[in-house]
């Protein structure tokens, strides 16, 4: 037995040793890895009825790739405008989301980091409260409220700011608002830890100093809350890019999101290989743009952890 | 000092945007859930009723999906808890070399989009299903266990996060100490390790069970014949909202309140009690004498926690005895009358258009239009008998012409969701 | 309680990849002895500790004890039992829970514990604190469930990881007695390591004196103190003045040394090394400050030393009179106060004389560093 495992064992015993490597092997490979690749795999294949899966007509194919970007065979159209435009879409949207809720967030943030008192401790509460909520019924109050005939439409009209109803969901402004208003948590806690552990003094030296809050801000403050912030933009991105419930509740007819696309495939469509293909194009994009976030900001993976 | 109190007033009122911003679209679900139309409304409001909160409960679907939900979110926390903790566990042991790549592994779960997670977990399961040969009700097809699997890949890395936190602080001193004295790993494990993570593993099963309980994006892929309570919602978006989910939602706050309250009140009697410990002398605390502090002394949460709950109490009491029939009713009233009134403002419009016209048409044809254009209720309109009062007296589904918004807002759900309608090709 | 359980290691080396942490110790120890390990942090004590604790599994060699090789058994079934230098002792459970741990893991119900707890906590002067945590004890107190919790095992051999030097001066004294008590009480084997060669005097039947791994010298106190085996033995054990030279001329068991600075000078060659010392060779001459005394000014001879003196100190017991010595470290000389009178003669040169046998040639070696 090599060296190191044999250490391992004495150190934690045969028994729990054993259960602990199975569930992080389990983990690791069986739960993380393997299926990602299984996906991959998956998305170079024809679709074909559970038959003939494994048989002579189960070779690795681009069609399902292709098929994002030039569109059905035979088709009209040079290119798969429909759906490449769904997906600039997406990401374009999530990005705009994501620097939305940073510019709502970060003075939420600093405020609740740097003050102290006991009506923080309210304030977090009624910060946490929203999310434990069940997603879906948060976008549903969302709609309730941007609906034709909601709360804002009635107030608008009853005011005389519009005529008739004015119909957020088909603008979009109800997509918009209703992810911006998932993801705040998961913005302002990040951000808040990091000004948290920001010695006040530097800021009240800079104070003394005669420095004017904007610059307070953006020499002292947010250098040193990069960590914070783009831990929290990176989830917040992920997470808007791979939104499916706010899009299907909140989303007008015109804004179709790319995981809407996904799961048209696979359910609508029951075409699993294209739908695979589809969550890898997604995956891979995210991934990439993340890795270049964190590159150009020059943060690294252990930062980002709650 | 001016420029003080102008930023404090702006801070303070940016708050308060914000937090209605967060909060209001819940009270205003809230209010929904006891308004009596149809259709989740806070205004106009018509009548206060509990009917939607009996009728959450009669629900079938939703009941059911409230089962499968626990029952997902039990498994999900046993398997999330027992693999986060052997994974933090995992990683104070590891080579240093290889941690930074195990750390990147682990965590990845939480960065990847839900959907992904749920594709893969159903192509991987169902391509191991086929390779073992087993058909499609085996273990590894059903949709209980595809969830449990696709949340607990995820969820884990939150709970090893929460757990690694609570670990740094371990002294590794005390395992050496417990083995030294006699114990086995498993003895260790069980006497010295996990009291001391109790704190934790208790957040991490927690966090697990409210992270499972309202998981969409992966479980959508993967629940099978087991749709949780969070899918059962989404698809009430085909077959139309009624307050019935608001009801629910008010429940789940009103929970939600009750959970953070407890937390508090617990937490702070913590406190009280170990401040206590610390400064009694040993005969009190050997006697077992100590006098503790009451559970309602000096602890707010406590207070409101008792409050809430006694208030919650009086309501659901009053529900029971209280019907809201006499109030629909003469909602329905109110209703009829100003349709009847409607009608009858419709019917003189028309007739004054009618005489209108026919006064042009007599301009252009020279002709006397006159017995043509005297208003006879039965013919000029046009709408057949549709209009005669009796008609509209025992029809209890509102005129389509009176109250032109609903059909359209429950069609227009039709259309947002389907998607179909969107495509291309 | 089994009393005179005797510890042997052979030949061990300690290995960390290419870090040779101990060097092919060979140490016999008596049952029932308090046997200490002396010597600078680094020094590989605590390494030999975990070895013989069974934390470790040493690269070479063999560790017994009572004659049985403990190689491949883990810690948790050694005849050994730890205490550790932060005591470990465990936070969440009661101080007579900790105490009768060993008793728990062997199933023994909660009665017996709590009765043989007491009978402890009495033997520690701790009586009627078993239901207090340790977080609400003194470091005193902490030191003691610790020892406590050790003796409940039963243990053929008690480890002590330097358990005093968390304590303050006047404390740490006490416990030194303490802690001797406790072992001739109870007769087990003690093996105490620490890098205070006072408590290691003071306490022990035998002491192991490391450097780097090495064991340089194995004996009682009065040997190592008087005989060194070593440059290092003699400069870390006690205070020690140091005169380099060459060996002049090789008499028997004495030897003469040409001095850098004070001449040529007689000294006895440490028992160990009689023999091993030739002329030529560099060595290192060791006189005690209380070996010397006080000699008309400018005698001279083989056995006498002339230098200026820089400070004077009264310590109560002992006139310090410092001198200019070597390579700008300066000698002691320690007078015992008699109630003679005394001038001071300070900036001005003073000569004194010595016993050659209280002076020790050795081989020139490292010295320990303040």
């Amino acid at each position: 037995m090599p060296r190191f495992l044999r250490e391992y064992f004495n150190r934690n015993g045969v028994g729990l040793g054993s259960v602990m490597l199975g569930l992080v092997l389990f983990w690791t490979i069986g739960l993380i890895i393997l299926p990602q690749l299984s996906m991959l795999d998956f998305s170079f294949r024809p679709n074909l009825p559970p038959p003939e899966i494994g048989g002579p007509k189960d070779l690795y194919t681009l069609e399902n790739y292709k098929y994002l970007i030039f569109g059905p065979e035979g088709g009209s159209q040079a290119y798969n405008a429909v759906d490449l435009k769904v997906f600039y879409r997406t990401l374009i949207a999530a990005v705009l989301v994501t620097l939305f809720n940073l510019m709502l967030c970060y003075p939420i943030a600093y405020y609740l980091a740097q003050t102290n008192g006991n009506h923080i401790r309210i304030l977090a509460l009624m910060l946490i409260i929203p999310y434990w909520i069940n997603e879906i019924l948060r976008a549903f109050a969302l709609r309730i409220i941007f609906g034709e005939s909601g709360v804002l439409n009635n107030l608008l009209v009853g005011a005389g700011v519009f005529d008739t109803p004015f119909d957020f969901i088909r603008n979009d402004i109800a997509l918009y608002a209703g992810l911006g208003y998932a993801y705040i948590l998961l913005m302002i806690f990040p951000i808040y830890n990091v000004i948290e552990s920001l010695d006040r003094n530097q800021i009240e030296a800079a104070r003394d100093m005669g420095a004017s809050w904007t610059r307070i801000h953006r020499r002292v403050v947010i250098p040193y809350a990069k960590p914070g912030i783009s831990s929290g933009c990176t989830m917040v991105f992920m997470l808007s890019a791979g939104a499916l419930a706010a899009p299907q509740i909140l989303g007008g007819p015109s804004s179709l999101w790319f995981t809407q696309l996904i799961y048209q495939q696979f359910n609508d469509n029951s075409d699993w290989p294209q739908g695979a293909a589809y969550a890898v194009v997604l995956l891979v994009t995210c991934i990439l743009l993340v890795l270049a976030l964190m590159r150009v900001f020059k943060v690294n993976m252990g930062d980002i952890g709650k | 000092m001016k420029n003080f109190s102008l930023m404090r007033i702006s801070i303070w009122v940016y708050l308060a945007l914000f937090f209605s911003y967060l909060l209001g679209p819940l009270v205003i679900m809230s209010v929904t859930a006891f308004n009596s139309p149809g259709f989740p409304r806070a205004a106009p409001w018509e009548c206060l009723t509990f009917e939607w909160f009996s009728a959450l409960f009669q629900d079938e679907r939703i009941l059911n999906g409230i089962k499968n939900s626990i029952l997902v979110g039990t498994g999900t926390v046993i398997l999330s808890v027992a693999m986060g903790l052997a994974g933090a566990l995992m990683l104070t042991q590891i080579w240093p070399k290889l941690r930074a790549t195990y750390y990147t592994i682990i965590i990845a779960p939480i960065l990847v989009p839900g959907v992904v997670i749920g594709i893969s977990t159903l192509v991987f399961w169902d391509r191991v299903n086929r390779m073992l040969g087993l058909g499609a009700d085996s273990l590894l097809s059903s949709g209980l266990f595809l969830t449990v699997i696709g949340q607990s890949t995820f969820i884990a890395s939150y709970c090893m996060l929460v757990l690694v936190a609570r670990l740094q602080r371990y002294d590794n001193s005390l395992t050496e100490a417990a083995l030294d004295l006699g114990a086995t790993h498993a003895q260790t494990f069980r006497k010295v390790l996990l009291p001391f993570m109790r704190p934790a593993i208790a957040s991490a099963a927690v966090l697990a069970f409210l992270a499972s309980f309202e998981n969409y994006n992966t479980t959508t892929f993967t629940f099978g014949e087991y749709p949780t309570l969070t899918i059962e919602l989404a698809q009430k978006v085909r077959y139309g909202i009624t307050p019935a989910i608001s009801a629910l939602a008010f429940i789940i706050v009103l929970l939600t309140v009750f959970a953070a309250l407890a937390n508090e009140a617990s937490i702070r009697r913590k406190e009280l009690v170990a401040a206590a410990r610390k400064s009694a002398t040993v005969e009190e605390l050997e006697s077992g004498k100590l006098r503790l502090p009451g559970f309602l002394s000096s602890n707010t949460a406590a207070v409101v926690l008792v409050v809430v709950a006694m208030m919650t109490i009086a309501v659901v009491g009053t529900a029971t005895v209280y019907s809201p029939a006499q109030c629909i009713a003469n909602v329905k009233e109110t209703k009829r009358l100003e349709t009847d009134l409607r009608i009858q403002e419709l019917r003189q419009r028309r007739a004054e258009e009618a005489a209108r016209r026919a006064a042009e048409q007599a301009e252009q044809t020279g002709q006397e239009p006159a017995t043509e254009a005297t208003p006879k209720p039965s013919n000029n309109s046009g709408f057949g008998g549709v209009f005669a009062p009796g008609t509209l007296q025992d029809d209890s589904t509102e005129d389509p012409e009176a109250t032109p918004q609903e059909p359209a807002n429950d069609s227009g759900f039709g259309n947002v969701f389907d998607p179909n309608a969107l495509q291309s090709d | 309680m089994s009393a005179g359980v005797g510890v042997n290691l052979e030949d061990l080396w300690i290995r960390f990849g290419d870090f040779v942490a101990v060097r092919e110790a060979n140490v016999h120890i008596n049952g029932g002895d308090f046997f200490s390990f002396l010597g600078p942090s680094g020094c590989g004590k605590t390494t030999i500790l975990r070895a013989v604790s069974g934390f470790l599994e040493p690269s070479e060699g063999n560790v017994l004890i009572g004659g049985n090789n403990m190689k491949g058994i883990g810690p948790n079934k050694r005849p050994t039992a730890l205490i550790f230098q932060n005591l470990a002792l465990f936070p969440l459970m009661k101080v007579w829970e900790n105490i009768t741990f060993s008793m728990e893991i062997k199933g023994a119900s909660a009665k017996e514990r709590r009765k043989r707890a007491d009978e402890l906590l009495d033997m520690i002067a701790l009586s009627g604190q078993g239901d207090k945590l340790p977080a609400e004890l003194s470091g005193g107190q902490k030191q003691r469930v610790a020892i406590a919790r050790a003796l409940c095992a039963e243990p053929d051999v008690l480890l002590l990881d330097e358990p005093l030097s968390a304590l303050d001066l006047k404390l740490r004294q006490h416990m030194r007695s303490e802690l001797r008590e406790i072992q001739k009480r109870v007769g087990i084997t003690f093996i105490y390591i620490t890098h205070d060669q006072g408590e290691a005097l003071t306490m022990s039947d035998n002491v192991a004196v490391m450097r780097a791994g090495v064991i340089d010298q194995i004996g009682d106190g009065k040997s190592i103190y008087n005989d060194p085996n070593t440059a290092f033995a003699a400069s870390f054990v006690g205070e020690n003045n140091v005169f380099r030279g060459t060996v002049k001329k090789v008499i028997g068991n004495e030897v003469m040394v040409t001095t850098n600075r004070s001449g040529d000078l007689m000294a006895r060659v440490s028992s160990s090394n009689v023999g091993k010392m030739k002329e030529g060779d560099d060595a290192m001459l060791f006189i005690r400050p209380e070996a010397f005394s006080l000699a008309p000014l400018g005698t001279q001879g083989d056995h006498f030393v002339t230098a200026q003196v820089t400070k004077e100190e009264f310590e109560g017991n002992v006139f310090n009179i410092f001198m200019e010595g070597e390579g700008g470290k300066e000698m002691k000389v320690s007078l015992p106060n008699l109630g003679q009178s005394f001038e001071s003669h300070k900036g001005e040169p003073m000569t004194l004389e010595y016993d050659v046998h209280n002076a020790v040639a050795l081989p020139a070696g490292v010295l320990a560093t303040e």
